[in-house]
């Protein structure tokens, strides 16, 4: 799975759940800061990772050094990268 | 409750239904014949022994997402129901936002049993995935008082929180509980009603107790649902939400609120014998004490909502009690036959229409009762509507369990106003 495609979906799953504009998904947006997040959504970000990527991240400890948008996708290309037999492409 | 207990009035009123989004649009609506109930080919429901109805709420868009994502987040639509009725409620009473979030105000909302739309989802989630895949706040979506705590934080309402859960009579019995906290002395201000969802899974609970209706072949699906009637055949399950302003009646009258009703007597009890049927002696006694501690008699009461739903016992065992309190004098109607059953919202959803015939002194009728049945017969059943004036009214709810409630309700006269 290419960064490229990562972006692509982490941004859609951005859109669908927390409604935010695409345009305002830049890599250097902070989750909370810039983003509005809190730590229900980070729950809820979980869970659109696992429904998106198939992947289950909740005893993830990598996941959770997440802050910014970037961050997010380094941390599933680098998933994807270690474990491809796992992550999929839902959409 | 002694003689110098505050008054109880109601200074706003708010609706989200299968008819409309205001009251005035509901009243319109059900005065013009119109109704929700339709065919649902979307709900499955394996074992059903015909074609399912339901009246289900159209929702605009733009009314959803008028309530903030994270507000929204923990809200199914039992309590987006609820919360934009609030709202509507709100702003015809004209309360503040300070006087709202002071610990004055508290708010009192029932639904069947939350929102069982959230809580199949939660467990189909939990049995399918387990934890990966459960929203952080599904929880929250599900619960019992999902309805009431998510109406508080809307509007920042920081007094008391409760959240009657008794099927079919739990928008009633709020309405009645805000009634007691205001007469206690323990708030100002509530807002209360009830809110509910249609479902497969609740549709199933009737239809497994063949209280639900089918079209016939043939027969439009409006045409289905016949309260009282003698070819009555069940019920259809609706949604939607009813919520109104109660206030203590010198608190209103001190900050020039209007007054759309006073809230002159409440009652409820249970039946203690049957969890499924209707009891005349039970609702009978809950209609009389009501009417007791409204100081009125069956005499003085202008008109009657039903609660009837179109069940062939549930209907004949109130109309049993109707004729035994009241006679043959007092008009009676259902609007069950147009909104399906609301269940939980139902008490509230209906009074809010009761309060809108007040004001356009016209009470509606029953739709699609052609012939009444003889166990229905010997009351006064509105089959048009009727132009005249509505000052003292009744409200009755029955519910599953075994559980009735009866509010009774006066409309002051223009210059009481």
């Amino acid at each position: 799975m290419t960064r490229e495609e990562i972006i692509r979906q982490v941004n859609a799953a951005f859109v669908d759940q927390f409604e935010i504009a695409a345009g305002q998904l830049t890599e250097e947006k902070k989750l909370f800061d810039d983003l509005g997040l809190d730590s229900l959504d980070i729950v809820d970000l979980l869970v659109a990772l696992h429904k998106t990527f198939g992947i289950a991240l909740r005893n993830n400890e990598e996941v959770r050094k997440v802050r910014t948008l970037g961050e997010v996708y380094d941390f599933l290309e680098k998933y994807a990268r270690e474990h491809p037999e796992e992550i999929r492409s839902v959409k | 409750m002694a003689c110098d207990s505050p008054r109880v009035v109601i200074t706003g009123c708010g609706v989200v239904s299968a008819l409309g989004m205001t009251r005035g649009e509901l009243f319109q609506r059900l005065l013009a014949g119109q109704s929700a109930v339709r065919a649902m080919p979307e709900w499955e429901l394996r074992g059903a022994t015909g074609e399912l109805l339901a009246a289900p709420v159209e929702l605009p868009r733009e009314r959803l997402l008028s309530l903030d994502r994270k507000l929204r987040r923990s809200m199914a639509p039992v309590a987006v129901f609820a919360a934009l009725a609030a709202g509507e409620a709100i702003a015809e009473s004209g309360l503040a936002p300070e006087e709202l979030s002071s610990g004055e105000a508290g708010c009192a909302i029932g639904s069947t049993l939350g929102s069982p739309g959230a809580i199949y989802e939660t467990m189909t989630l939990f049995s399918q995935n387990g934890l990966e895949s459960l929203p952080a706040q599904q929880f929250f979506k599900s619960v019992s008082h999902t309805a009431a705590f998510n109406v508080a934080n809307v509007y920042g309402m920081q007094g008391v929180l409760l959240a009657p859960c008794s099927a079919c009579a739990s928008g009633l019995q709020a309405i009645g509980v805000a009634y007691d906290e205001i007469r206690l002395g323990r708030q100002k201000v509530m807002l209360a009603g009830g809110a509910d969802e249609a479902t497969p899974a609740v549709a199933g609970t009737f239809e497994q107790l063949f209280a639900l209706a089918h079209p016939r072949a043939g027969q439009p699906p409006e045409t289905t649902i016949r309260p009282f009637d003698a070819r009555r055949c069940g019920l259809a399950c609706g949604e939607g939400a009813g919520i109104f302003v109660l206030e203590e009646r010198e608190h209103a009258l001190h900050r020039g609120a209007p007054v759309l009703a006073e809230i002159r007597g409440y009652a409820t009890n249970a039946s203690g014998r049957q969890a499924s049927q209707s009891d005349t002696e039970a609702i009978e006694r809950c209609l009389r004490s009501g009417l007791h501690e409204a100081a009125l008699q069956p005499a003085d009461i202008h008109y009657i909502n039903a609660h009837a739903t179109g069940t062939r016992q549930g209907d004949a065992a109130e109309a049993a009690a109707l004729r035994n309190v009241f006679g043959s004098q007092v008009p009676v109607s259902s609007l069950k036959a147009q909104l399906g059953h609301t269940m939980g919202a139902s008490g509230a959803i209906e009074m809010a229409v009761v309060l809108e015939m007040a004001r356009q002194g016209v009470l509606l009728p029953t739709a699609n009762l052609a012939a009444p049945d003889e166990d229905c017969a010997g009351l006064d059943h509105l089959r048009k509507p009727r132009r005249t004036s509505l000052r003292y009214f009744v409200k009755d709810c029955f519910a599953l369990g075994g559980v009735n409630a009866v509010l009774v309700g006066e409309v002051p006269l223009p210059t009481e106003a």
